[in-house]
């Protein structure tokens, strides 16, 4: 039997009992039959669960004063938030990877605190409450903002599940008892949940979850945390009078596996004592898998300590892991690096809510809209006269009569961010001479992008293919790190190079980012898009795709690094639209000017 | 307010802690900044930082937390009640611990028009933001590299004069904002700009424990913790109860602590070997060994304070080339050992 959706089930169960103690459950899975049959029990489990639309303002997030009411009616009127109407329970955000960085600020912090504050201040009101995250982010997307991820307790992957399989008849048994109508259900719940008060795990038991995170190079703490919570929930759940291997096994795998920064090696590849001391510091190079292709099945390195219960807890874990799990680990840690944990929707958006400020337009106070008072006073207030006779119809000369029409609204410009992509040609003939000068120049401009607050992003490209060293950052050091690492030789694969510089462009243009492309090249593309070697088609492909570049609009410069100037690498910069720039005897301080000039 | 995880019951984190307690004994000393991985307890250990506080005396009512006993730094109703001649009843409260949320937008954090009376009665009144809330406290921003260029810009301003100025929609109000910021975030995904680092007085580096029995002791505390807070509370409350009081003691020697004109000059030394710019280093210096001095009960600082507070005090405020990776903890021992000569 195949334990994800066992374990799916189970997680869900766990979530109805204890939504407060475990945070929530960062689910992904694409909209499709598994995650809508996980849905449709959590709608039976729960049946007025709360969903939290994206494109939810902070008003009424946090609750604060209901506008169309108090106009009504004259007097402050306040409404719940959302937040504090879901104390207590658990609340649904779908598309989670869409959140505004501002939501997400505000349940990572309700998470931390079970607190939250109204909008415009007062007496905070309680919200302790679990959050149910579905993030439907592909594979190269950025998923859901990492801050949430850290706090929610459980981590469920599903997107390899095709159709919910088979479940325990334990699971669905107890499902069943829970959805059961009249108050039963409920008093089952309150029995679990009186059960898990005297739930406690043994020195052994939690050693051995703290020896398991370390091996998998989990620095936080919060994951063990919450796989110890959720020990107890499972074995609560199980009738069981203490918390035994198989909670465990379970806790792990939905607590502690996913969050895994690396295997735990088997012992004959690193010495143990090393290994349980320090693991940790996953650097960004580790985004290459790690050499090892092979799940260990059993052994886990440690020391003396509780050895038998890491082994079987270690089995236990490793069994819903999927083949490719390497290939998944070095890609789970790469989408993590990219985000730098910050889910962006759309810098329109924004840019009603913070900013330099416009002047304001008419316009209804809502999705972040806000009201600008003294506009829409102003605009009432020549309108007075005409509206008299209404209002004192309701009785209420005295008052101001104001209507929708008369609403303005806040308008912010907001600067907009910068990308720069450099692509940087490693091959061998760029290598012999230019690679260094290359790397130096970079460096420089790195340092600019820096003080102007640039993300940076660099491809690289040799042999027979490009790759992304460093997605965007705004992290130097990691900048200068993937280009120290960066070796020279081999053919000149620039239409791959293109291709990719491309896509990361238009990917960071949905983001509302403005790239720009720095190209340092010899022009002489040699490997085509398939990785064959022919100069002429790989000089087709280049032409085309540098005809798509010019087409998208984007902003290039393209730096001929060969010794005399190419007028190959000039007829392609023609043909992208890019500003060409020979310098044939280069210093790097030279290179940094024009691009600094041309980018300004 | 929610129960807060008690500052004795954490585990390990030293340099965090000793921060903590040199910036509560003299909050002069400025914010702390505190750098390291998510998960890391950061943001319990500030939380918990409340613990180490007596509170403080307000005038009552007053929506800005006004110290009764001053003079200075006072709102207008403060003021203009103190004009009257007559003495402010006072209250007291908790000293104040503000979460600045991340995507705060600018009015929440400033403060802006008040709607509600806006539109009920017609009156233009100010309604007080988050740093009118966090006067004579402490504002904590979790993932300070991640917080918006203009708020950044905002918090500069106003950690620097110690008053929110606000002239917007027609409102034109000041008020006193001092607090003292505490920021914390992980290096790796965003640097901050030095002048908001500037604004911090100490920076710690704070890392999960790699040993397997303090990480044991920290999941243990935190699950009981979090299955009866107050429970748990009550268990540590004379820990907590004696930390206070160590505080509270430490707070009335720091006016009699020395710092001799032989440190200060080693204060001077250190920082031009570094080349940190502008005084404030040295003052940072100075008063944050007098307060740990304060702490161990001693009436002199001496060099071995300043050895001990040097790295926190100093390691973000190097000038760097931002491309040398160079360690500022290693270029301020190594500074360290050439100034003391050891």
């Amino acid at each position: 039997m195949n334990l994800a959706w066992d374990d799916a089930l189970w997680a869900l169960t766990a979530l109805h009992i204890d939504p407060v103690g475990l945070r929530g459950i960062w689910l992904r899975a694409p909209h499709g039959p598994v995650r809508d049959e996980w849905l449709s029990m959590l709608h039976h489990l729960r049946p007025g669960v709360r969903r939290l639309p994206n494109n939810i303002d902070s008003e009424r997030l946090l609750g604060g004063l209901d506008l169309s009411a108090t106009l009504n009616s004259g007097r402050p009127v306040t409404q719940a938030g959302l937040l504090a109407q879901s104390d207590q329970s658990l609340l649904l955000a779908p598309m989670a990877e869409r959140m505004a960085s501002e939501a997400a600020a505000i349940l990572a912090q309700v998470l931390d605190n079970g607190r939250v504050t109204p909008n415009g201040g007062g007496e905070s009101q309680q919200a302790c409450l679990g959050l149910v995250a579905l993030d439907e982010a592909l594979e190269d997307e950025t998923p859901m903002a990492e801050c949430l991820q850290e706090r929610l307790g459980i981590w469920l992957d599903l997107r390899h599940l095709g159709r919910p399989e088979e479940a325990s008849d334990e699971v669905l048994g107890l499902i069943g008892v829970l959805c059961s109508p009249d108050g039963e259900a409920e008093e089952e719940r309150q029995t679990v949940l009186q059960r898990l008060r005297t739930l406690r795990l043994n020195d052994l038991q939690i050693q051995a979850i703290t020896q398991m995170g370390l091996a998998m190079g989990i620095a936080s703490l919060r994951g063990p945390l919450a796989c110890v919570r959720l020990a107890c929930v499972l074995a609560a759940l199980r009738e069981s009078d203490a918390v035994e291997d198989i909670d465990l096994g379970r806790a792990a795998r939905l607590c502690l596996t996913p969050r895994a920064t690396q295997l735990p090696a088997p012992p004959e590849l690193e010495a143990p004592p090393e290994q349980a001391e320090e693991p940790q510091e996953p650097p960004p190079e580790e985004e290459s898998a790690p050499p090892d292709p092979e799940p260990p099945s059993e052994s886990p390195e440690d020391d003396a300590l509780p050895q038998e219960m890491a082994e079987l807890l270690l089995e236990a874990a490793l069994a819903t892991l999927p083949p490719d799990v390497l290939a998944q680990l070095a890609n789970n840690h790469a989408t993590r690096i990219q985000g730098g944990g910050q889910s962006r929707s759309g810098a329109l958006r924004h840019s009603r809510s913070r900013g330099s400020p416009l002047p304001p337009r008419p316009g209804l106070p809502r999705q972040g809209a806000r009201l600008h008072v003294l506009a829409t006073l102003g605009h009432a207030a020549p309108l007075q006269k005409l509206r008299t006779p209404l209002a004192s119809a309701y009785g209420a000369a005295s008052r101001l009569a104001i209507r929708a029409e008369d609403f303005h609204i806040h308008r912010f410009a907001e600067r907009t961010q910068t990308c720069l992509i450099f692509a940087i040609d490693a091959s061998g003939s760029a290598a012999l001479h230019r690679l260094a000068e290359a790397k130096g120049a970079v460096e420089l401009l790195l340092a600019q992008s820096y003080a102007r607050r640039d993300q940076v992003c660099v491809v690289g490209f040799r042999g027979t293919q490009a790759e992304v060293l460093l997605p965007p950052t705004k992290s130097l050091v990691r900048a200068k790190r993937s280009l120290a690492g960066l070796p020279g030789g081999g053919g000149t694969p620039l239409p791959h190079a293109m291709k990719l510089a491309l896509e990361l462009a238009l990917q960071q243009r949905r983001l509302g980012v403005t790239p720009s492309l720095v190209m340092l090249c010899d022009g002489r593309a040699n490997v085509s898009l398939q990785g064959s070697g022919g100069r002429s088609q790989a000089l087709q492909e280049t032409l085309s795709l540098a005809q798509a570049w010019r087409a998208q609009g984007l902003q290039s410069i393209w730096i001929d690094t060969s010794a005399r100037p190419e007028p190959q690498a000039e007829q392609i910069a023609l043909a992208m639209g890019a500003r060409y720039v020979p310098l044939p005897q280069a210093n790097s301080q030279r290179m940094a000017q024009v691009v600094q000039a041309a980018t300004r | 307010m929610a129960i807060p995880f008690p500052f004795s019951a954490i585990v390990g984190q030293d340099e965090m802690k000793l921060a903590i307690q040199i910036v509560a004994i003299d909050p002069k000393v400025g914010g702390i900044l505190a750098l390291g991985d998510r998960g890391t307890g950061k943001s319990t250990a500030v939380r918990a930082l409340a613990d180490l506080l007596p509170p403080l005396q307000v005038v009552v009512g007053c929506r800005y937390g006004c110290d009764p006993a001053s003079s200075a730094a006072t709102c207008t109703d403060c003021a203009s009640l103190k004009a009257t001649g007559k003495r402010p009843k006072t209250e007291t409260r908790p000293v104040p611990v503000v979460d600045l949320p991340l995507g705060a937008s600018e009015d929440r954090v400033v403060g802006a028009l008040d709607l509600e009376k806006a539109l009920s009665q017609g009156v233009k009144a100010f309604s007080p933001g988050l740093l009118a809330q966090a006067n004579r406290g402490f504002l904590y921003i979790d993932e300070v590299n991640l917080l918006e260029d203009h708020l950044v810009d905002l918090l500069i301003d106003v950690a620097a004069s110690g008053e929110n100025v606000v002239e917007r929609e027609g409102l034109s109000v000041r008020h006193p904002a001092r607090f003292v910021l505490v920021g914390s975030g992980n290096p790796e995904e965003g640097e901050l700009r030095p002048q908001l680092l500037d604004r911090f007085g100490l920076s710690v580096e704070v890392r999960t424990p790699q040993d397997i029995d303090q990480r044991i002791a920290v999941i243990k505390r935190r699950d009981a913790f979090e299955r009866d807070p107050q429970g748990f509370r009550d268990e540590w409350a004379t820990q907590n109860d004696g930390l206070r009081e160590h505080i509270l003691k430490a707070r009335k020697l720091l006016d009699k602590v020395k710092v001799g004109d032989d440190l200060l000059r080693l204060c001077a030394q250190l920082c031009q070997a570094l080349g940190t710019d502008g005084l404030r280093a040295e003052l940072t210096l100075m008063r944050a060994c007098r307060s740990l001095a304060a702490m161990q009960g001693h009436k002199t600082a001496t060099p071995a304070h300043l050895r001990t507070v040097a790295p926190m005090a100093l390691r973000h405020r190097l000038r760097r080339n931002p491309l040398d990776d160079t360690g500022s903890g290693t270029r301020v021992d190594r500074a360290l050992a050439e100034v003391l000569g050891t």
